[in-house]
């Protein structure tokens, strides 16, 4: 008995420039009340097998192969045929909640029109469903919820909005393409939570399709592995994870960062070690960058914002923080303030020594000569206009105006050299490379001046955990080499825990603790912050059971 | 509370608006030959009396202190008197403009009305010879001069067809307008047709860009038949881009009713302002650019609203 | 889809600048536009050397011929051959349009691009005065210089030019708003970049793509206005002539059915106009710029 079976499925995507084969030979089956996960890279193809079970592929999109949904056939099904499949016997959980809804409908409408859509009652009647399923989705005052636009709603309760047109009509099958990829941990974790129950309601099949080891190890009763359109490695959730057999796998998993966890039965009884053991404190060396009371608010009149409150940070040299905190904890803000993008409202910076807010004109060009800077997304980061070496050799026409071409030449070589990328790189576009080779770029172009602090803002939440891995490399081996100062901010604990030898931690624009990384986020002082590691999923199935079942015990006493 | 706050702070930004075009026409009324007195008291003043007029009026005094006497005229709605009609120019304006927004509403509303939906039918064929051939048209109509086109609308329907009469209905009051619909049909189909060319493209474009976006693709996971989810969500808000371009393209639809006036000699403020200009009317024609540019900036303003009605989302500033 | 995005990047390795000519010259309108245009040029500014007319003195003997013969075009009122009217008129149409576009556009763009870059304040009165621009329709303000003045080829191409900056000031400006806060602009001043190098590497080698597309389809509109600016009384004057100043000058023979004065120009403004369109279009999507609808 299947929910799902896909067999010898092939994809292919027709474009101006060709045929891109996307999916290759995938068979794959989901039982009724079986999670099956989809996992693998970008390009790995595992959305496309998702959209085509539900036959929502593009228009440019050739299928070859079978996939049955419940016993129907949708590989060239009619796109009526589809409709009564979807929604009832099929629905979907699509990553990106801020533009899955129809802003201009209320949300009760939406769901409404899924519920009236498969079945005959009136529109009071499917209000009303409307209204049970957002209860059931665990949204609060659904009645007024229903009468919502989606962007009333936070992204986390949107998503909740999508899942309950999901289940509006008790599918078989739900598909779930990324479904918490956009979310904070904590939602992250309360979404798997209601995904779990929901199909767990119904004995509903689920196809997981993510890339977050953590969260196949939290959800999931099977994997398959995908690699370049392929599957390469199906089995359970243990053998998958905790004993590998392809490959690929085992390279996927070697780079996924793992977060340090207390054991959860321990946890409780833990007391405060000594915090001078758990990390080299550099108390001694002098601030590279201090934040003093920082207080920043954006917009005027009553829609003032509060971005930061009294925030305090101090980088030291050849240190590095860790910037942590869900989305709005001000981290990008604080890291823009250290860098002078953002004026503060009150407070100080302190940058080299000086105080950033009173230098102006020729000497703080030359305070800002020593910093180097590395944003999140890599497409962004570069000017598309500009070659790689162009790119590199900004700083240096910035501040050695004096230097010859030869030698701005040489130092673009040599900062492309620390970075491990060829010089044969150096006169492609942006366009022409990779997001990892991209986010290498922006490092050289950051080091080339040889900086006494580095600001990195979420470097490597853009690229795949095996890219990922790479780059947080170099940038460690770097700093051994070069030993410049690192301000990190990161959304990922696990990234920070390797990474920081200090981290601070943010909520709502105020420093909610700070320590040194391994003291802070093993042992917790705050319950925010127990709460928010308590929420990163870790890739080990059964220590993740443990700490589910841990979690739920505690939140029933 | 939002909407209250979203409309005070577009009000105050029309009222500056209008306070910059009144600047406009009190430098446009210095740069007349003579400037303003000979403005007012017309071509067969004599240099002592224009002194004394300077003298009288204030205008030897400095520029600032005249614009704020100018402002205190205009708030008492005195635009001035007309020297070839010899009535105040206000009055002149009031009994015309009624017929002029009477014709740019009818030209809008028979230009929109094809318009959108044959926007939403070209996105859904998109690339289809259909498409190309609407497109096409559209073209045509947008790059023909208004003046060629309702000539040609003239020697067609009223010279070969003569199924409507060449003139359009005469009269002082909208009553006398409306009791000649069939002389209004050729006047708003020359005003129309632009229009139908430039909103079935702006529709079709603002289309496909929804007919792309991720929440058509929800709609059809949870079963909705593709011509429901056009009707039901793709096109409020393809419509929304649309209504924000409506607000653009009022002085457009100004400049075309000048044509159309002068060309079906209607008796609106187009007219008036056309032979006001060949007679150097100074005061009417000052007179009708600032009350067509203040019911522009109304009509903005309007398309404005209507965008935040259809569209509950905050819209801080528009760019 | 990541597939979809992967595959696209993959299959991008043609350098910058090739990619979107070689997908203008797939757009067949666009290519037809400008096939179009290059041949009204030849035809305006090379033509008349191969086929001389007299469009100065009156010849009363050869007034209203039809069309036929030598006269390719038949004559006008006043003796001219319309044929090599076409040409002489053209030329003024083309002038004043292209050179009033490009003013236009390049006014608009300094405008914009400062408003956007300076924000704030300065921004928020820039954008008012660009607001009340927009609030006088151009053909009344026209109307009201052409009651004033009379201005010879190069006063027109300044008081066209003057009118019609507003809509590209607009597009520059949200360009810019764009690209200022694009990260490596930020990078950029986060390393003590001056604003003359972020705006002069960055923003507006970044906006080309869009003001050129903007300039394409303000040389269209200006060229419309050409049209407009004999009708209203502003235009060249006589013996000179243009396209608008022919089909104005033609309205009334074409009552008394002498097609042959309205119809050539007529079809001349509309062929141009449509062909800058359509190469404004193809410039649009090549650059894959957001513009115009």
């Amino acid at each position: 008995m299947t929910v799902l079976s896909i067999e010898n499925l092939a994809v292919t995507f027709s474009t101006d420039t060709g045929d891109v084969p996307a999916v290759r030979d995938v068979s794959l089956r989901v039982r009724p009340g079986e999670t099956l996960a989809l996992v693998g890279e970008s390009g790995s193809g595992k959305s496309t097998v998702a959209l085509a079970a539900t036959g929502l592929l593009a228009q440019n999109a050739r299928v070859s192969g079978r996939i049955s949904v419940d016993g129907t056939e949708v590989v060239g099904a009619d796109e009526s045929a589809l409709a009564r499949l979807r929604g009832r016997t099929v629905s979907m959980v699509f990553q990106e909640p801020a533009t899955a809804l129809d802003p201009l409908s209320r949300v009760g409408a939406q769901i409404a029109e899924v519920v009236r859509n498969h079945r005959r009652v009136s529109r009071a009647e499917a209000a009303r469903a409307a209204v049970e399923l957002l209860r059931r989705v665990g949204v609060a005052e659904p009645e007024r919820r229903a009468s919502a636009f989606p962007f009333q709603l936070s992204g986390g309760q949107r998503q909740r909005v999508v899942i309950a047109m999901a289940i509006a009509n008790s599918p078989g099958l739900l598909i779930a393409d990324e479904p918490t990829t956009a979310l904070d941990v904590t939602v992250q974790a309360e979404i798997l939570d209601l995904l779990r129950a929901s199909a767990a309601d119904s004995g509903t099949g689920v196809l997981l399709v993510t890339h977050n080891m953590g969260v196949v190890a939290d959800f999931a009763d099977r994997v398959a592995v995908m690699l370049e359109g392929e599957v390469v490695e199906t089995g359970p959730v243990e053998e998958v994870l905790l004993r590998p057999g392809h490959e690929y796998t085992r390279h996927l998993l070697a780079a996924v960062p793992r977060l340090t966890v207390a054991e959860p039965e321990r946890a409780k009884y833990a007391e405060k070690p000594e915090r001078a053991g758990s990390a080299k404190e550099p108390a001694g060396s002098a601030p590279v960058v201090e934040l003093r009371d920082v207080s920043v608010r954006f917009g005027r009149g009553h829609r003032t914002v509060k971005a930061l409150t009294d925030v305090s940070l101090t980088v030291r040299a050849g240190e590095t923080v860790g910037l942590v905190g869900e989305s709005a904890s001000g981290k990008s803000t604080a890291a823009r303030v250290a860098l002078g993008l953002v004026r503060p409202d009150s407070g100080s910076v302190t940058l080299f020594g000086s105080d950033l807010a009173r230098t102006r004109g020729r000497p703080r060009r030359s305070l800002l000569s020593g910093v180097g800077v590395v944003l999140q997304d890599p497409v962004a980061s570069l000017d598309a206009r500009m070659s790689v070496a162009e790119c590199v050799a900004e700083p240096l026409r910035v501040h050695q105006r004096g230097m010859s071409a030869p030698q701005r030449r040489a130092r673009v070589a040599e900062a492309l050299e620390l970075v491990r990328l060829s010089d044969g790189l150096a006169k492609r576009g942006p366009r022409e490379l990779s997001g990892g080779q991209r986010q290498r770029v922006s490092l050289a172009r950051a080091l080339v001046l040889q900086p006494r602090l580095l600001v990195a803002d979420e470097p490597t939440s853009a690229l795949d955990v095996s890219v990922q891995r790479t780059v947080l490399e170099v940038i460690a081996e770097l700093q051994g080499e070069l030993g410049f100062a690192c301000l990190f901010v990161s959304h990922d604990l696990a990234v920070v825990q390797e990474f920081a030898q200090r981290v601070v931690v943010l909520r709502a624009g105020a420093v909610e603790e700070e320590g040194p990384t391994m003291t802070t986020l093993l042992r917790p002082e705050t319950e925010y912050t127990r709460r928010l590691i308590a929420a990163v999923p870790v890739p080990d199935p059964v220590l993740q059971r443990r700490r589910r079942s841990a979690l739920a015990a505690e939140a029933t006493t | 509370m939002e909407t209250t706050l979203y409309l005070a702070r577009r009000l105050l930004q029309a009222l500056a608006v209008i306070l910059i075009v009144t600047v406009v026409v009190f430098c446009l009324l210095h740069a007349l030959p003579g400037g303003p007195a000979r403005g007012i008291l017309g071509p067969q003043a004599t240099a002592q009396q224009i002194a004394a007029f300077n003298h009288e009026q204030g205008l030897d005094r400095p520029l600032p202190v005249q614009y704020v006497y100018y402002l205190r005229t205009l708030l008492h709605g005195d635009l001035g008197t007309s020297y070839t009609l010899n009535d105040a120019v206000s009055r002149l304006i009031e009994q015309r403009l009624p017929k002029t927004l009477v014709l740019t509403v009818l030209s809008a509303l028979a230009g929109l009305a094809p318009a959108i939906p044959l926007g939403m039918w070209q996105a859904v064929r998109r690339n289809k010879p259909a498409d190309h051939v609407v497109t096409a048209l559209g073209f045509v109509a947008y790059s023909t001069p208004v003046y060629f086109l309702g000539l040609l609308l003239i020697l067609v329907f009223t010279q070969t067809l003569r199924w409507f009469p060449s003139q359009a209905p005469q009269g002082d009051t909208l009553s006398q307008v409306f009791a000649d619909p069939v002389a209004l049909v050729l006047p708003v189909l020359t005003g129309a047709a632009s229009m139908v060319a430039v909103f079935s493209r702006y529709m079709r474009a603002a289309t496909l860009e929804n007919l792309a976006e991720d929440y058509v693709r929800t709609a059809r996971a949870g079963g909705s038949r593709p011509a429901a989810i056009l009707w039901k969500h793709v096109f409020r808000n393809s419509l929304t881009p649309v209504i924000a371009m409506l607000g653009y393209y009022v002085p457009v639809l100004f400049g075309g009713a000048l044509v159309v006036e002068q060309l079906f000699n209607y008796p609106g403020m187009g007219l008036l302002f056309w032979s006001a200009a060949q007679s150097s009317d100074y005061p009417v024609l000052l007179g009708c650019v600032l009350v067509i540019s203040v019911a522009t900036v109304i009509g903005t303003l309007l398309a404005d609203v209507v965008q935040r009605i259809v569209d509950p989302r905050v819209k801080a500033e528009r760019t | 889809m990541t597939a979809v995005l992967r595959a696209s990047s993959a299959l991008e390795p043609v350098a910058g600048y090739r990619l979107p000519l070689r997908r203008f010259a797939h757009n067949r309108p666009a290519v037809a536009g400008l096939a179009v245009v290059v041949l009204f040029l030849l035809f305006c500014f090379v033509g008349p050397l191969i086929h001389p007319t007299d469009q100065t003195h009156t010849d009363l003997t050869q007034v209203n011929l039809a069309p036929g013969g030598a006269r390719l075009l038949g004559t006008d009122a006043v003796g001219h051959d319309e044929f090599g009217r076409l040409m002489y008129g053209g030329k003024v149409s083309l002038l004043v349009g292209l050179a009033s576009g490009v003013l236009a556009t390049v006014v608009g763009t300094v405008w914009g691009a400062v408003a956007g870059y300076a924000g704030g304040w300065l921004d928020a009165v820039m954008m008012r005065i660009v607001d009340a621009g927009i609030a006088i329709p151009a053909l009344f303000i026209l109307l009201v210089v052409s009651a004033i003045t009379t201005p010879d080829t190069l006063g027109l191409i300044v008081v066209l030019g003057l009118v019609s900056w507003l809509v590209p000031s607009r597009l520059v400006r949200a360009e810019t708003l764009t690209l200022k806060s694009r990260d490596y602009v930020l990078t950029l001043r986060a390393i003590g970049g001056t604003h003359g190098r972020a705006i002069g590497r960055h923003i507006l080698p970044n906006s080309v793509s869009t003001i050129v597309v903007a300039a394409t389809f303000q040389v269209a509109d200006a060229i419309l206005l050409v049209a407009y600016v004999s009708y209203l009384g502003l235009g060249v004057q006589p013996p000179s002539t243009d396209w608008g100043g022919m089909l104005s000058a033609g309205l009334t023979a074409a009552y008394s059915g002498r097609w042959w004065l309205i119809v050539p120009p007529g079809l001349a403004i509309i062929l141009v106009v449509c062909a800058f369109n359509a190469i404004g279009d193809g410039l649009r999507d090549a650059f894959d710029v957001r513009g115009r609808g």
